[in-house]
């Protein structure tokens, strides 16, 4: 039985509703409709399931990479704003729907041209019309102060397929510090952010600090953001760029600026030399598998940038842009396969290493801090 | 001289489109006048804010006279009438003229709105 002859079933009286009620009810065409008590039982479970959805998406409302957790000034003010028109809707929603109670069941009567048309034109001209151009007004007013030039860190970061390079600019220098999937900013200033794109278009936004920005291949544009608390806050790539779209995020760890300044000077080191036997080896087994043709690790003789820079790659918090922890089993599954962790990733897979020289491997990249 | 031919208000839909296409053309003016300057003399937007100020008025003017022509139209204070469902000339005429007057009240909303953003924001950046 279709949902509409089960509705209509419980306006059926007599032999009718039984045979219905009895999954006999014929529509008519030479067909039997299956059982109602399917219906009964789908029902239930399409109201618990929608129940666990809700239940699902609860955790959204907070953490890392929420707009209503904000972190940031600008992500403040949008947050403000969005909590501002909800309130604005639901005072709408409740006025709105208790106008219509009022005049459909509490005083039913006719009301005269005159105050009908009042209330057209009322609440449905001049109320929409000021209340939208003062949410808009209000919206816009913030929009200098939210692209207001960065003061402090400069920085820019072009969208790759599927990751990000980081390049930071400080004040002075002529050449950039070079750095991958994960931005540092310090904590209590502006800074500025230069985007581009390598070759499809992406988007830039970490949510918990401010709105984000298209990146386009051959065109720079900019934002910048206002962290004000210290801690580490997911951003996600939010325009489709092709297959690993969903795995091109990057956290981005607000530092004091005393921990941001310290953390600068390291950035702009050379990479460590390895300790031990086993990075020792991986150093090794880097060089001989050519790593170094597409990735650099500054002072080493590894100089590619097709791919991201390794320098201090020991010092992330995560790898893959985003996608996996940095930690040992991490690494070794993704030098062993990294299509099988990101779909259509340059990177080819380097599954003919044994174990031991994966393992090697990935103490070398850990240790590189 | 076609002039006269206002006299046959009932036969004519200018004022019902009159308003939405200055609307339109007032949009895309701003649009390419911002598109234009931002791209080519730079950042600040000052000149940029005047040229939208005396579009956005020419445009204001413009739906306004339209407005009060569709207003005479519709004849409202005559007899306080906005029923216009009859076969009759004044019925068809009285109908274009509320219809048109409506039509640049949306239409002077449009275009406030689409000014806004230069009151607030100074920049092209």
């Amino acid at each position: 039985m279709r949902w509409w002859t089960f509705i209509g079933s419980k306006a059926m009286r007599g032999p009718a509703a039984t045979k219905a009620q009895q999954g006999t009810a014929d529509p008519g065409d030479g067909t039997t409709r299956h059982d109602m008590s399917d219906d009964r039982i789908v029902r239930p479970r399409l109201r618990q399931a929608l129940c666990a959805l809700a239940l699902a998406t609860l955790p959204g409302c907070s953490g890392v990479q929420h707009v209503l957790a904000p972190a940031g000034t600008d992500a403040g003010f949008l947050a403000n704003l969005f909590w501002i028109m909800l309130a604005g809707a639901v005072v709408l929603w409740i006025f709105m729907n208790g106008l219509m109670v009022y005049v459909t069941r509490i005083n039913v009567r006719q009301m005269s041209p005159k105050k009908a048309e009042a209330l057209i034109i009322g609440g449905g001209i001049v109320f929409p019309t000021v209340v939208i151009a003062c949410l808009l007004s209000y919206a816009l007013a913030a929009m200098p102060d939210m692209r207001a030039e960065g003061t402090g860190t400069r920085l820019k970061v072009t969208g790759e397929q599927w990751w990000w390079r980081v390049e930071y600019w400080p004040e002075g220098a002529d050449a950039p510090i070079v750095s991958a999937n994960e931005i540092v900013l310090p904590a209590g200033s502006r800074s500025e952010i230069a985007l581009t794109a390598d070759k499809v278009i992406h988007s830039f936004w970490v949510p918990a600090l401010g709105g984000k920005t298209d990146m386009f291949p051959g065109r720079e544009t900019r934002m910048s953001l206002e962290p004000l608390e210290p801690g580490t806050y997911r951003g996600q790539c939010t325009e489709f760029c092709g297959d690993s779209h969903a795995w091109m995020a990057f956290n981005t760890v607000v530092l004091p600026q005393e921990e941001y300044d310290a953390w600068l000077e390291n950035a702009a080191t050379d990479a460590v030399a390895p300790e031990g036997e086993a990075a020792t080896r991986g150093r090794e087994v880097f060089f001989a598998e050519g790593c170094g043709a597409c990735h650099q690790v500054r002072g080493t003789a590894a100089t590619g940038k097709v791919g991201p820079d390794l320098t201090h790659l020991g010092s992330r918090t995560s790898l893959a842009a985003g996608t996996l922890p940095l930690d040992e089993p991490s690494l070794i599954r993704w030098v062993r396969d990294a299509k099988a962790v990101k779909p259509g990733a340059e990177m080819p897979a380097y599954d003919h290493l044994s174990d031991d020289d994966l393992s090697d491997l990935a103490a070398y990249l850990e240790g590189l801090i | 001289m076609s002039w006269p031919k206002i006299l046959d208000r009932h036969q004519s839909l200018w004022f019902l489109i009159t308003g939405p296409t200055l609307w339109a053309l007032h949009f895309c003016t701003v649009y390419a006048m911002t598109a234009i300057y931002c791209e080519k003399l730079g950042d600040e937007a000052g000149p940029l804010r005047l040229g939208i100020l005396g579009v956005t008025l020419g445009a204001l003017v413009l739906i306004g006279i339209t407005a009060w022509l569709s207003w005479r139209q519709w004849d409202y204070t005559d007899d306080w009438d906005y029923e216009h469902d009859g076969l009759t000339v004044e019925d068809r005429r009285e109908f274009i003229g509320h219809a048109g007057f409506l039509l640049c009240v949306v239409s002077v909303i449009g275009v406030i709105y689409v000014a806004l953003p230069a009151a607030f924001v100074g920049s092209c950046v």
